[in-house]
């Protein structure tokens, strides 16, 4: 009990430390969001629309940094993020609750297949090394995971969709095509989801692969193992159950980390698929320095890294009966 | 034991799932009779807000969901067509602009379009100045309706470059609908009653759809069904859709235009007109640079030609000293002067001119002034726009040669933004917004009024200019509709640029516009410039050439 109330003091402290880099961080960039309004208008608009327009936006730089942190704080724990200035006048939730249902498929399913992929084909590698399996697949898992995710996309959209011309080349379903749960739409979406799954999948499961193999190789060389064997147990059973099994535990914390990113979405695929999400969201945030919309997607992040890191403590405890012994 | 089931049937669901999606190909969507347009250009994903006065989003609406009151072309010497106005009229010397509004238009929930409209959307900026684009209100003193179908606007002051600001800039909405909204700054519009002639149809975050609206006052138009507004977050997937013929109008840079794009298809075609300049912005408060010897020195020594061709592959044009974007505004340009100041690319002329005026060449080449300071300059720059880094590194290499050195500051959006608005530069690689003269254009370059100390942001004439009869000239343009008095009024501003060298135009600013005549023709063309293209980018315009498309 003591152990989860300290994490969750921890947490709270973590969150409010983030929520303040979250605040200051976008302020100590170069430019206002009153510059780039301006910009915006090529010197169109004269002075008195320019500040109309500066309340219509709530963009103040006149009020003190401490009123607008304290608005901030206060507005962010009540759920009021204000309007994006970007997809102006819409509000930041309809934004953000917009987009994020495409990460979330996109990004959450593409991230647990290569987790489990990964940690499969690392577990048979390191079960049968040296064999035919383990000198194929791993290295060139390593190898592509190493390549330039932008390279990669940028081939797949060449073969797949502009030479064979399987595969759209972009965009999350059918320009034209109604939103609706039938089997046309959903089978439309997922068509639109396999290349920019597959790219993530083939440059991210490397590093899952390398960590499972290594662990692997750690726990078949453990007493356990070798006594497992000589009891006669079936090697499915063995690699499965007591030697991977161990170890899987420090691959599931990374795992648990990067579910939590999931939320920031993964900029390059989308902008290079035009895919709906968040991660095209904070871009333009970024690039037109829309704090609202920012910090809202920051919060978001934080918020969902320390629920995942959160939730990977309380799976450990279950999975490994020596960290509730040890406290 | 049960763990491995579970992995396992997870792993196989996973395969099953990715399965489905190549065996369920979805239908091509039938294009209804007319066709279906669909426009690629690089775009951020949509707002799917309509409100024709929301600044990032009112290209989507006015032209084609909303309508101006007429239609000013750019393209063709600020040509004047009807539109929701059938006639005009200035008079009182210039303050009164009385409309003559069509008949029989209805907006598409079928209420009639009346004068009371026109005089409820123009009171409304007034009312919410952040609705005011164009700050017409700076200008206007009363807008009134003298009957069902006239409209009077009454000035402060003769205002005839105001003309297309009122008439062509901005979208009349319905006093009905909008006289409900409380707060019109903030309002979405996301079903959005017009009398253009389409309708939105439907709109997520990756896609705007447009339906033909089938009451449409001009009978018989518009010819095409549907149109399609894909967003996209980067230019290859537009690229791609426009060379595979998906899309029938492009309005993005596309690199080796001729290998990518118009080796594809004979139907392929471009039509880049130009209408504003890329221009050096010469800080007129670095104490150096306000010696005009060194702003000419400068002007005779970037070799335009060359940055157009190497920086720009020959799509823009080269730009002059004298400021008027040719061909667009070729008969406001006055030749005669721009010949006898004769800047034409001459480094020899360049260095005399600096001897001339004191200045002597160091060991390295560069330029000192009497008093030991060298002529070394920073010029910030978009790094985004590749190709003005591109020019940049050309024009530093022509101005090395006649001992000026120039240091290229490649700055990200909004960085470069704040230098540039709040004069934290030597010069500057920007341009500015137009209109349909070239007199709009100048007006930004060169009016003190819409300047700003150096420090505070300034909305435009960024290079500080500042000169009591500039100003006077521009200010008389206002009170005269007579084309060969605002030509004299032009030449005189043409002579500032010449003379004064406030900043150097360098090339001529593309509108990249690409289109297939595949399955729709009627596109403008240089021979018939009946409105500017650029995609969907440019309204009113765009909406023009909706109703002039039609299949084959």
């Amino acid at each position: 009990m003591r152990y989860i109330l300290r994490r969750v003091g921890f947490f709270i402290v973590t969150l409010w430390a983030a929520m303040t880099v979250n605040f200051f961080l976008p302020r100590l960039m170069p430019g206002d969001p009153a510059i780039a309004m301006m910009a915006r208008f090529h010197g169109r608009l004269s002075g008195q629309a320019l500040q109309a327009m500066e309340a219509a936006f709530g963009v103040n730089t006149k009020a003190s940094l401490l009123d607008q942190y304290v608005t901030y704080l206060g507005n962010s724990l009540t759920g009021n993020f204000g309007r994006s200035l970007t997809f102006f006048p819409e509000q930041v939730s309809t934004v953000v609750f917009g987009a994020l249902p495409w990460t979330l498929c996109l990004v959450g399913v593409t991230t647990v297949i290569a987790f489990l992929l990964g940690t499969l084909i690392g577990m048979m590698g390191a079960w049968g090394r040296g064999g035919w399996f383990d000198s194929i697949l791993p290295p060139v898992f390593i190898v592509l995971s190493a390549f330039p995710y932008f390279w990669i996309a940028m081939v797949a959209i060449l073969v797949f969709s502009v030479t064979l011309g399987w595969l759209p080349l972009g965009f999350g379903y059918t320009n034209g095509s109604t939103a609706a749960f039938n089997w046309h739409f959903l089978g439309d979406v997922l068509k639109h989801a396999i290349l920019p799954g597959i790219t993530i999948v083939i440059t991210s499961i490397g590093g899952w692969i390398l960590t499972m193999r290594n662990n692997m190789i750690m726990t078949m060389a453990e007493d356990y193992v070798r006594m497992a064997r000589a009891k006669g147990l079936s090697p499915a059973r063995i690699m499965f159950d007591y030697a991977g099994r161990n170890a899987i535990l420090p691959n599931l914390s990374g795992f648990g980390m990067s579910l939590g990113f999931v939320v920031s979405g993964a900029i390059l695929v989308e902008y290079v698929f035009s895919y709906p999400g968040v991660g095209y969201m904070m871009l333009q945030a970024v690039l037109n320095e829309d704090y609202p919309l920012m910090q809202t997607l920051f919060l978001f992040i934080t918020v969902a890294v320390l629920v995942a890191v959160l939730v990977v403590d309380g799976v450990t405890v279950l999975l490994d009966p020596r960290t509730r012994t040890g406290s | 034991m049960a763990k491995r089931t579970w992995l396992m049937a997870l792993l196989a669901g996973a395969s099953v799932l990715t399965g489905l999606g190549t065996a369920s190909t979805p239908k091509a969507y039938a294009a209804d009779d007319g066709g279906t347009m669909t426009i690629s250009d690089a775009q951020f994903l949509w707002t799917c807000g309509f409100s024709p006065f929301n600044p990032s989003s009112n290209f989507l609406s006015v032209g084609l969901v909303y309508e101006p009151l007429m239609f000013v072309n750019t393209l063709q010497d600020a040509k004047v067509s009807p539109w929701l106005a059938s006639a005009y009229q200035w008079s009182a010397g210039n303050t009164v602009l009385t409309f003559t509004l069509q008949k029989g238009v209805k907006w598409t929930d079928g209420q009639p379009f009346t004068a009371a409209d026109v005089v409820f959307t123009f009171n409304m900026l007034k009312k919410f100045p952040a609705l005011d684009l164009n700050t017409v209100w700076s200008a206007l003193s009363t807008v009134t309706a003298s009957g069902d179908d006239t409209v009077v606007f009454t000035f402060k002051s003769a205002a005839v470059p105001f003309f297309y600001y009122v008439a062509d800039q901005v979208g009349i909405v319905a006093e009905h609908v909008w006289g409900k909204v409380k707060d019109p700054t903030t309002y979405l519009d996301g079903t959005p009653v017009g009398t253009g002639p389409y309708t939105i149809s439907h709109c997520t975050p990756q896609d705007v759809s447009y339906a033909r609206n089938p009451q449409y006052w001009q009978p018989g138009l518009p010819k095409i069904a549907k149109i399609e507004y894909p967003a996209f977050t980067s230019n290859p997937p537009a690229n791609e859709l426009l060379a595979t013929g998906q899309a029938q109008w492009g309005g993005q840079f596309i690199p080796n235009l001729k290998a990518e794009y118009l080796s594809k298809s004979k139907d392929n075609h471009y039509w880049f007109p130009p209408v504003v300049n890329v221009a050096v912005f010469i800080n007129q408060t670095v104490p150096l640079l306000q010696n005009v010897a060194v702003r000419q020195a400068m002007a005779f020594g970037i070799d335009r030609a060359r940055v157009a061709m190497i920086g720009e592959y020959g799509y823009e044009l080269p730009a002059n000293q004298a400021g008027i974007v040719t061909p667009t505004f070729a008969t406001w340009l006055d030749k005669a002067q721009l010949t006898k100041a004769g800047y034409a690319y001459d480094p020899k002329k360049a260095i005399a001119i600096l001897e001339k005026a004191g200045f002597k060449r160091g060991d390295d080449g560069t330029f000192a002034s009497p008093d030991g300071k060298p002529l070394a300059f920073t010029i910030i720059n978009q790094s985004a726009y590749t190709d003005w880094v591109a020019a940049l590194q050309v024009m530093a290499q022509q101005l090395k040669a006649v001992g000026i050195k120039l240091t290229i500051q490649n700055l990200a959006g909004s960085d470069y933004n704040a230098r540039l608005f709040n004069g934290n530069f030597d010069l500057a690689y920007a341009y500015e917004s137009g209109g349909p003269t070239p007199y709009y254009e100048f007006r930004q370059w060169l009016y003190s009024a819409g300047s700003a100390a150096i420090g505070q942001a300034a909305s435009t004439n960024w290079e500080r200019y500042s000169n009591k009869a500039t100003d006077a000239l521009i200010d008389s343009y206002a009170a005269s509709t007579d084309p060969k008095a605002q030509y004299d009024i032009m030449s005189k501003l043409q002579n500032v640029m010449l003379q004064d060298v406030p900043l150097i135009p360098v090339t001529e600013q593309a509108d990249w516009d690409e289109y297939s005549t595949a399955q729709f023709t009627g596109w403008p063309t240089p021979e018939d410039p009946y409105a500017q293209p650029l995609g969907g980018y440019t309204f009113p315009d765009w909406g023009v050439i909706m109703l002039h498309l039609h299949e084959k």
